[in-house]
């Protein structure tokens, strides 16, 4: 296997006192696209944020790069390398897509590596570069979430995790996400951790497949066994 | 007719002043969304400040401005840092932190009457220059309420636009978890958003002082006003809430041709329950999502 990017052990997180997670073990090795499937509820967004520092884990660890993250504030995590695309398009509606770029790249204080990214973002994305001055809510769905994930591309990030980003969009268009993010992956080595409903376009990206059920790692495993339907459906 | 020239620039005056106000209170609300009533006495803050700098200290009146608004800012920070803050830990309701803002409005008003009395305070020597420009009658301060918001809307707008700090504000506006999704400190930003919105309303604050004098109820009127002009405006919006205060300023101005001064704030109501009913989201917002 390759060296150990993430790893969460023994995660329990909820809001207040509803436990939505519990025991979470889940390995995230670099370069790899590990993909986390699982009804509505299961508890996969809750997991995500946990990891990411959005919600505090009400018990176990999460170590990056070997380093403990558990807790840690979304804006050391970000420093750190690690970007987070939330459900449902990670924007902002009301700037422009220019200045949406220019925000994900908050961070980062660097104008030469600034450059050269919203270049790669432009070469993924070319329709980015064409409507840089629009507003981003005017956007449409797909190019929503390409926005989404430029930002997120635009400091550089060792890790992304991403959360639904097939959510809302036409069959052709989440395709097309895959495939940018499988991409994104194999160009920029970049490490990728996403939650997802859509099984048909996301496994065959995945290098590894982990299955939540009401708050519990059922699967965590090669993506191969899933491809077999009977098998895919003995877990949900 | 020279009447409603008379009004109509009247109208624009109060509009600039209701428009600071607005600037202001949106430059917390927006990033923070925390509805500071306590605003209004910390706008108060600026005014008896500046007045105990002229009038004990013998300062000179621009530097005497300058320590009413640095306090005003710094007070600001502090109802973030005391009050404000420690409930956003706690992931405590917008309701619960209304009523503790109201709370520190009705102790900063009561602690300015009781430090400063109740009586007027103004400052004695000062006599506004009057200009007769055909039928209106302006003074000085006047002219300096609307100079103050045109200097202080350019400064904001290159600030908001061209520095980092500025587009964190506009970010955080937009949608505060993506701020910190993108690793925006959003505490940092709340200090900055309390000193600079404090900072801002305590030019007005200023300027009434110089005009009227300071009472330890001027910032009843002051948050009100502001609030109108900021929802008028639209939430989330700066020229909205310029936009906005203009709009109640004149309307208000001009009402009063054939309507009694002593209905004057009922106007500026009226016109915040006429957008709210017609566009809920005010003249420059977005719909709520």
């Amino acid at each position: 296997m390759t060296s150990v990017m993430l790893q969460a052990t023994g995660i329990a997180a909820g809001y207040g006192r509803k436990r939505i997670v519990e025991g979470i073990d889940l390995t995230v090795g670099r370069g790899e696209i590990v993909l986390v499937l699982g009804h509505n509820g299961a508890g996969k967004t809750t997991l995500m944020r946990a990891l990411f520092g959005l919600l505090t884990p009400d018990a176990g660890s999460v170590a990056y790069e070997g380093r403990e993250i558990a807790g840690r504030r979304p804006a050391e995590n970000v420093a750190d390398g690690i970007a987070f695309i939330p459900q449902g398009h990670g924007i902002f509606r009301g700037l422009t897509v220019r200045d949406n770029l220019e925000l994900g790249a908050y961070a980062e204080r660097d104008a030469a590596k600034l450059t050269q990214r919203l270049e790669t973002v432009h070469g993924l994305f070319p329709v980015l570069r064409e409507r840089a001055g629009q507003v981003g809510g005017t956007l449409s769905g797909g190019q929503q979430q390409m926005l989404a994930i430029g930002m997120a591309l635009m400091h550089g990030p060792r890790l992304v995790i991403l959360d639904e980003p097939s959510i809302g969009l036409a069959p052709n268009l989440v395709d097309k996400v895959m495939q940018s993010i499988a991409y994104i992956n194999r160009t920029l080595g970049t490490t990728i951790l996403m939650v997802e409903q859509n099984v048909k376009y996301s496994l065959p990206i995945a290098s590894r497949v982990a299955v939540l059920k009401t708050g519990r790692m059922i699967y965590d495993g090669p993506p191969d066994p899933l491809h077999d339907r009977v098998e895919l459906m003995k877990l949900f | 007719m020279d009447l409603a020239l008379q009004l109509l620039v009247n109208g624009i005056i109060n509009g600039s002043h209701y428009a600071l106000l607005g600037v202001g209170f949106g430059l917390i609300f927006g990033p923070t969304k925390i509805t500071h009533f306590a605003f209004g006495p910390i706008f108060a803050v600026a005014a008896y400040v500046c007045w105990a700098a002229a009038t004990k200290l013998g300062m000179p009146l621009a530097a005497a401005a300058l320590v009413g608004i640095a306090a005003s800012a710094a007070a600001g920070v502090l109802s973030y840092l005391w009050l404000y803050r420690p409930f956003e830990r706690q992931g405590s309701s917008h309701l619960v932190v209304l009523i503790a803002s109201l709370g520190l409005f009705i102790t900063l008003e009561n602690a300015i009457g009781i430090v400063f009395g109740t009586d007027t305070k103004v400052i004695a020597d000062l006599s506004p220059d009057i200009f007769l420009w055909g039928p209106v009658v302006v003074t000085s301060i006047q002219l300096w309420q609307v100079a103050a918001l045109a200097l202080i809307a350019g400064l904001l707008a290159a600030f908001l636009r061209g520095s980092r700090h500025g587009k964190a504000i506009m970010a955080m506006t937009d949608n505060g978890e993506m701020a910190q999704i993108i690793g925006i400190d959003t505490v940092r930003v709340s200090i900055l958003a309390f000193a600079a919105g404090s900072a801002v309303a305590a030019v007005p604050a200023v300027l009434i002082l110089f005009k009227e004098g300071a009472t330890p109820h001027m910032g009843f009127v002051a948050v009100f006003m502001a609030f109108v002009a900021v929802v008028v405006g639209g939430i989330g919006s700066f020229r909205g809430a310029i936009i906005g205060g203009y709009a109640v300023g004149i309307v208000e101005n001009i009402g009063m041709w054939e309507i009694p001064t002593e209905w004057q704030s009922t106007i500026a109501f009226v016109v915040l329950f006429l957008i709210l009913l017609f566009r809920p989201a005010g003249l420059f917002g977005r719909a709520l999502r």
